[in-house]
């Protein structure tokens, strides 16, 4: 094995050599340099494999021929391996990809490239705290120098700052080494760490202080770290993923590490506090910003910070220390570095002139991949290392850590995936139209496309070693990123491998399921490809669109089978992300799509922390297990998990995101999404209340306020839904209705409830689906989805008429069809509980959903032809056939309602104390009375029948007339569209209830959302840009965490 | 006698930063700047000092036998000149910058060099 | 004024630290353990009668490879700091007045002694006090001199920066040489150690101390003769 020396003697021997070389040979010199690099990243890959595989024990490597303490001695251990391999690969990257940059400066950029890759080596390695001082010092002067590397000139501004900031820096850092030195006798971290804890008291305690004081701003905590952000917006994008990734991603915050050692558990707290300060300030902050190097420097400040918080939870986390940090460490620098590259693609600076990036999808997979490692989503390192570490925090108790850490999360995911909502929608602005703001060279593009690689080959690497199964070995997983190689193919193609595979795996899978999970799965698989029959209409390649969907619907097919809560919670997030790409294809839901994301990971994040309350340690934590949650943690994680799922239904206060997502997306996927993707958080409040029941906190009863949400839910839902004009919007707020429906009926905890619930799902599934098509058929040929700008469609479009037709009998709960018997079970499980007042809710939604679906019915087919619509053709043949799949199936399920929920009814038996329902041959009887579909069915279809041959026997001699032009008394109105009848439609209704409409959620959320972004803007004009405010900020930091440490 | 030695070192710190964080004037911070590394150097000369012992270089009068009782830590020597040369390489890149930034707007006022903020 | 007061009050708090450091600083009436090693061992181990240099080269010669380091990338970033720019040729033509004649004469006289000091001082850096840091900031003020007597006299980068690279890379060879023929990377010992107090005496020190004078001259005058560019016109 090479002498891992060579690292050092190499880059600074190639930095010397460079000397000789002619000023005019500088391909000659870049050539000698890329061969340095590539001969240092060998020597480290090659230790890092004998660590990682072969299992060695960390190497000394001795200089001077003199043991430590008494000589330098440098360390080299699996740790420091990687963050070798990390440091050296992306300086190796960064300067393929400087290219231009370092030719134009010559040979003195490139040795100081070189120097800066070996002094951060040294600062990994070092075990001598005097020799972390001379490296550091490297690092910065060798800063200052590839400053000159960027084409912006107020990088030289930048370079300056962080002169001035390294003077104060080296200051406290050489008074406290000294200091060290003098109360301990030696300048070896190890010898330190070996004296007794007595010797650094008092003064000692002091002198460490400072050093860590000047190490940690190294690492740019919030607030000492103005000078650090300034570099990243100016100094050139390869060189700002280096300063990073590299210099405070690894080496910095190792040092910190390190100098831990000294002292033992005692500056942990501090530490952790702020890096915790660090990544929520950073991250509320980044929303405020428009520039894009900005924003990734802020985002680096808070990863790093999160960093710091892992480093300073050492002593909880146990042999897990390293997969964590390493996991989150990792994660950051890959993304960090490849956003950074990115950014040197694009001449604009706005975070919007990203779009340019569309029609790219290779460098659109690289962002998602990217800023998914950022935000910590599965199957990345740092979705692995976040959920151990929450894990440890929750055994601990250490949840106010815990709760930071997810808000600054929370925030970084939102502007993160704003940012991707920019590139997708956005349209360049107009000043910008002519010019060139994309340039795609090659050698950038592989350095670019070689960090994707590296980032998923990690993402498999964390896998292996977890303790969990390796997400990726998900069969639904591969087949969803197989879309991803396969996205160059029509989509027909595609179309027809989705549909199959996903039947398949049905078949498959079938013999797993028990009848619960056999529903779901039905619906989640079959039903999913029932609707993608709709996609078939869709030309081209549809480039995105199949990747994305798959994600969700792997998400969903492994949410049903996932045994314990690490599993549960990955799906989740699967289906989350997938959903969330779907959702943003809509032309208009850029800003729906984001809400959308961040209620959910919002939601998602509040299931995590209730998981690993109630896991306590227990890594795989089945979910049965959630019923031996012991009694004072039990409430609180069924309130944190049963927030989490209801924001995925979507009710009333958390349900903001829905109509805006559901309304905007396309035609085949708004059913998806309401169909199917809502019964997601139906499933999970079942697993829930299944496993832990009832809950009381504080004397209060949860499913009983949940049955009120239910029900609140149920009544606003529909309302609202009344009094919407756009056709998709109307039924968007109907599933927030019916979704409170099924959450009362679980809430009651009986099995009558339970019944109706599953009868919910399936209904819903299939009359949702099929109305959000037809209606998507007609917006489609008519160009709407105003419903008063339509009307009389039923000669042009008879057959979309009929699926509405069918599709709002079967949702108003009139018989003969399913919903009536859902609505049968549902009255009596009502009634065979004491919950009164919400019921008189519940009873009144019923109606009122009645108002709507007439709506829906009247004003789109009936009533008058527009002139403009005349032309119009049926909804095409490929939207069209699983809408008639589903009124057949509708039919089938009127008349054997059994056939899916006797299985359910015996399999829930065991759960509950009553009994359900008495199925005999085709009737269903219950304590109030009985229940025959058939019968129904015949009697409905008779008097339908009778009266129907009536009607046209009355109206033979009817005679078509024409339609009159009505002009408005000879004057235009202002806003032609109030003229017409179907506008307002249901204006006396919203006059005695408009004032239960009033937006105050939307309100409330939207204060909440300005609140924080004022609070940003407001608090980064503490970063003035004057150097000097930020030395005296830097003092302030130090005096005030000396203040504070002092006085605890 | 280290006593004075360190207290005329850290006040020369508290000086060279006083002057450092209040001059708007480029130049006069890197003096200041250097007054407080000087300081930096005293305390760490000062740190090795041992009462009434000589300089750690062997000869007729300090024998190697006896040295370790006649002589002073070496160490701190050693850093310290470790430590100058790095403030030097500093001082020596603000001043080029000092250089190039004046050379940017004409003025050496470092209130002014703030385009790059929030 | 606000300003001020806000820094003098941090400043204040700085001052704090400083004086609970000084307060409990007992001065050392001993050497401790790796200032008692450097004392029993350097002459045996090393042969270097001067101990703070055997540190310098040898045990902390890591550290000095970092310092000449340092100065290496100082030098080269001003030049390229330097060397571009907007301002280069534009800047005022000033009248530079003639040196002195005494001015001349006595750089003259001065330059060639100055330079052999600076040679023996980081020479006999393992003997006496000094070294090769000390050697080549007084090589670097002949170069001062000189441009001080004639501020548009130029001198060859090129030169400047083989002597730098080939004193460097010696010296990283010799460091490497220790890891095959001796106890590790920078270790002395590839050359016999001697008899302490002599010239050719503590192994390689004497070599790398001369590399490191030469080199540090270079690199300081590389940067004097890289400001004093600057007046061109």
């Amino acid at each position: 094995m090479v002498n891992a020396i060579f690292i050092i003697v190499i880059g600074l021997g190639t930095a010397f050599l460079l000397g000789l070389l002619r000023e005019t040979w500088r391909h000659t010199a870049y050539a000698v340099m890329l061969a340095a690099l590539a001969v240092m990243a060998w020597i480290a890959v090659r230790w890092l494999l004998f660590f990682a595989v072969d299992g060695a024990a960390p190497v000394d490597i001795l200089t001077a021929g003199t043991a430590p303490p008494f000589a330098i001695n440098l360390r080299l251990g699996i740790t420091e391996a990687v963050l070798m391999v990390l440091v050296i690969v992306c300086g190796l990257l960064s300067a393929v990809y400087m290219k231009e940059s370092l030719l134009r400066l010559g040979r003195r950029a490139m040795s100081v490239l070189l120097v800066f890759i070996m002094a951060l080596c040294g600062i990994i390695m070092t075990r001598d705290l005097f020799n972390l001082f001379v490296f550091f010092e490297l690092v910065v002067i060798a800063t200052a120098g590839l400053i000159l590397l960027s084409e912006n000139k107020q990088a030289l501004t930048a370079g300056f700052k962080y002169l001035i900031i390294s003077q104060m820096v080296s200051i406290f850092l050489l008074i406290g080494i000294i200091f060290t030195y003098h109360t301990t006798g030696t300048l070896n971290i190890d010898g330190m760490a070996g004296t007794s804890a007595d010797m650094l008291k008092g003064a000692g305690s002091l002198a460490f202080f400072l050093m860590l004081m000047a190490v940690l701003i190294e690492a740019k905590p919030f607030p000492a770290n103005g000078w650090a952000l300034d570099i990243y917006e100016s100094a050139h994008p390869a060189f700002s993923a280096l300063f990073s990734a590299a210099m405070a991603g690894a080496a910095a915050v190792y040092a910190v590490d390190k100098l831990l050692l000294i002292t033992g558990p005692e500056w942990l707290p501090a530490v952790t506090a702020i890096g915790l300060i660090s990544f929520v300030a950073a991250n509320l902050l980044a929303l405020a910003q428009s520039s894009d190097r900005r924003t990734l420097g802020y985002s680096s400040v808070g990863q790093v910070g999160l960093i710091l918080v892992v480093i300073g939870q050492r002593d909880i986390l146990g042999d897990q220390y390293l997969y964590i940090a390493g996991g989150i460490l990792l994660s950051h620098a890959i993304a960090k570095a490849g956003l950074y590259w990115i950014s040197g693609l694009l001449s604009q600076r706005d975070l919007t002139a990203w779009s340019a990036l569309r029609g790219h999808p290779l460098l659109i997979f690289a962002f998602i991949s990217f800023i998914a490692m950022l935000s910590g989503l599965p199957p990345f390192p740092s979705f692995y290392a976040k959920w151990e570490l929450f894990m440890a925090l929750a055994v601990e108790g250490r949840l106010w850590i815990m709760g930071f850490i997810l808000f600054g999360a929370l925030l970084e995911a939102s502007y993160l995936f704003r940012w991707f909502g920019y590139i997708l929608k956005r349209e360049t602005a107009e000043e910008h139209k002519d010019a060139q703001i994309l340039s795609l060279a090659p050698h950038k593009l592989v350095v670019i496309l070689t960090a994707v690689v590296v980032g998923w080959g990690l993402a498999y690497v964390w896998g292996e070693i977890s303790v969990y199964s390796n997400l990726l070995y998900a069969l639904p997983l591969l087949f969803a990123l197989s879309f991803v190689l396969l996205d160059w193919l029509p989509a027909w193609i595609k179309n027809t491998v989705v549909i199959a595979g996903m039947v398949a795996y049905f078949v498959v899978t079938y013999p797993l399921y028990d009848p619960l999970q056999l529903i779901f799965a039905v619906i989640f698989l079959l039903g999913g490809a029932v609707i993608f029959l709709a996609s078939y209409h869709a030309h081209g390649r549809r480039i995105g669109f199949y990747p994305s969907a798959m994600l969700m619907f792997a998400g969903l097919s492994m949410l049903i089978v996932a045994e314990d809560s690490f599993h549960f919670f990955a799906a989740w997030e699967f289906l989350t992300i997938g959903s969330y790409f779907l959702i943003i294809r809509g032309k208009h839901s850029e800003p729906h799509a984001l809400s959308y994301l961040v209620f959910s990971l919002g939601g998602a994040f509040l299931i995590l922390a209730g998981f690993v309350v109630a896991a306590q340690g227990v890594q795989l934590f089945n979910l049965e297990s959630l019923s031996q949650v012991a009694a004072p943690l039990a409430p609180w994680v069924f309130l944190l998990l049963a927030i989490g799922f209801m924001t995925k239904t979507a009710v009333m206060g958390l349900h903001i995101w829905l109509p805006g997502a559901h309304a905007e997306a396309e035609t085949d996927v708004s059913p998806m999404v309401s169909g199917i993707l809502l019964k997601a958080g139906l499933f999970g409040i079942m697993i829930l209340l299944m496993n832990m029941g009832k809950q009381q906190l504080y004397g209060v009863e949860l499913t009983y306020i949940m049955l009120w949400i239910g029900a609140l839910s149920a009544f606003l839902g529909n309302l609202m839904a009344a009094f919407q004009e756009d056709a998709k919007r109307l039924l968007a707020y109907s599933s927030i209705g019916q979704m409170g429906y099924a959450l009362f009926g679980l809430a009651l905890m009986n099995q009558l409830g339970w019944m109706m619930a599953m009868m919910f799902v399936i209904n819903h599934y299939i009359y949702k689906s099929m109305l959000f098509l037809s209606v998507g058929g007609v917006a489609k040929r008519t160009g709407t989805r105003e419903m008063y700008q339509m009307g009389g469609l039923i000669a042009l479009m008879p057959l979309s008429f009929i699926a509405v037709l069918i599709g709002i009998i079967a949702v108003s709960g009139v018989p003969p069809l399913s919903g009536f018997g859902g609505r049968w079970i549902f009255y009596n499980a009502i009634m065979s509980s004491e919950y009164r007042l919400p019921m008189i809710l519940i009873f009144l939604s019923g109606p009122i959903a009645f108002l709507y679906l007439f709506r829906l019915i009247h004003t789109i087919f009936l009533g008058q032809l527009k002139d403009e619509h005349r032309k119009l053709k049926e909804a095409p043949f490929w939207i069209l056939l699983p809408q008639m799949i589903y009124v057949a199936a509708l039919m089938v399920f009127a008349l054997v309602p059994g056939l899916a929920l006797r299985k359910v009814d015996a399999y829930l038996n065991p759960f509950f104390t009553d009994h359900g329902l008495n199925w005999e041959g085709l009737t269903i009887t219950s304590d109030y009375g009985y229940w025959s579909p058939v019968s129904i069915m015949i009697v409905i279809a008779v008097i339908f029948g009778v009266l129907f041959a009536w009607l046209l026997f009355v109206n033979r001699k009817a005679q078509k007339v024409k339609q009159f032009n009505i002009v408005y008394s000879a004057e235009r109105p202002f806003r032609p569209e109030t003229t017409h009848f179907a506008w307002n439609f249901y204006a006396p209704y919203r006059k005695a209830m408009g004032f239960l409409m009033q937006p105050l959620v939307t309100r409330f959320w939207a204060a909440v959302t300005d609140l924080l972004h004022t609070l940003a803007d407001l608090v980064r004009r503490f970063y003035t840009g004057n150097g000097q405010t930020y030395a005296i900020q830097l003092l302030a930091f130090v005096i005030i965490v000396y203040l504070f440490k002092m006085e605890f | 006698m280290v006593t004075i030695a360190m207290l005329t070192g850290f006040i020369l710190i508290l000086m060279g930063l006083y002057g450092a964080l209040t001059n708007h004037n480029i130049l006069r911070m890197i003096v200041s700047f250097s007054v407080a590394n000087t300081g930096v150097n005293i305390v760490l000369v000062a740190v090795g000092y041992i009462h009434g012992r000589t300089a750690p270089i062997l000869n007729e009068a300090v024998p190697a036998a006896e040295a370790a009782a006649r002589i002073i830590d070496p160490v701190p020597q050693a850093l310290v000149l470790t430590a100058i040369v790095i403030g030097l390489g500093i001082t020596t890149l603000m001043l080029a910058y000092a250089y190039k930034l004046y050379e940017m707007k004409g003025s050496l006022d470092i209130s002014k060099f703030s385009e790059l903020k929030w | 004024m606000i300003k001020n007061f806000i820094v003098l009050l941090f400043l204040f708090g700085l001052g704090m630290i400083f004086s609970a450091l000084l307060l409990g600083y007992t001065p050392d009436s001993e050497l401790n353990l790796t200032g008692r090693y450097y004392a029993e061992h350097t002459a045996q181990d090393l042969g270097a009668a001067n101990i703070v240099t055997a540190i310098i080269v040898t045990y902390r010669g890591l550290d000095t490879l970092g310092e000449v380091t340092v100065l290496f990338l100082t030098a080269a970033i001003v030049g390229m700091l330097l060397s571009t720019g907007a301002g280069k040729g534009k800047s005022l033509q000033r009248k530079l007045s003639q040196s002195g004649e005494l001015l001349t004469t006595g750089s003259h006289l001065l330059v060639p002694l100055i330079l052999l000091l600076g040679a023996y001082v980081f020479i006999n850096g393992h003997l006496t006090p000094g070294g090769g840091f000390q050697g080549g900031a007084i090589i670097a003020s002949a170069i001062l001199l000189i441009l001080l007597t004639d501020p548009l006299y130029r001198f060859s980068h090129q030169l400047i920066s083989i002597v730098e690279s080939i004193s460097g890379l010696i010296f990283l060879a010799l460091g490497v040489l220790g890891i095959f023929f001796a106890g590790g990377f920078l270790d002395n010992r590839i050359l016999p150690v001697g008899e302490l107090g002599s010239l050719f005496s503590a192994g390689a020190i004497p070599i790398i101390y001369s590399l490191v004078g030469l080199k540090v001259g270079a690199e300081f005058s590389s940067m004097l003769v890289n400001f004093s560019e600057t007046e061109d016109s």
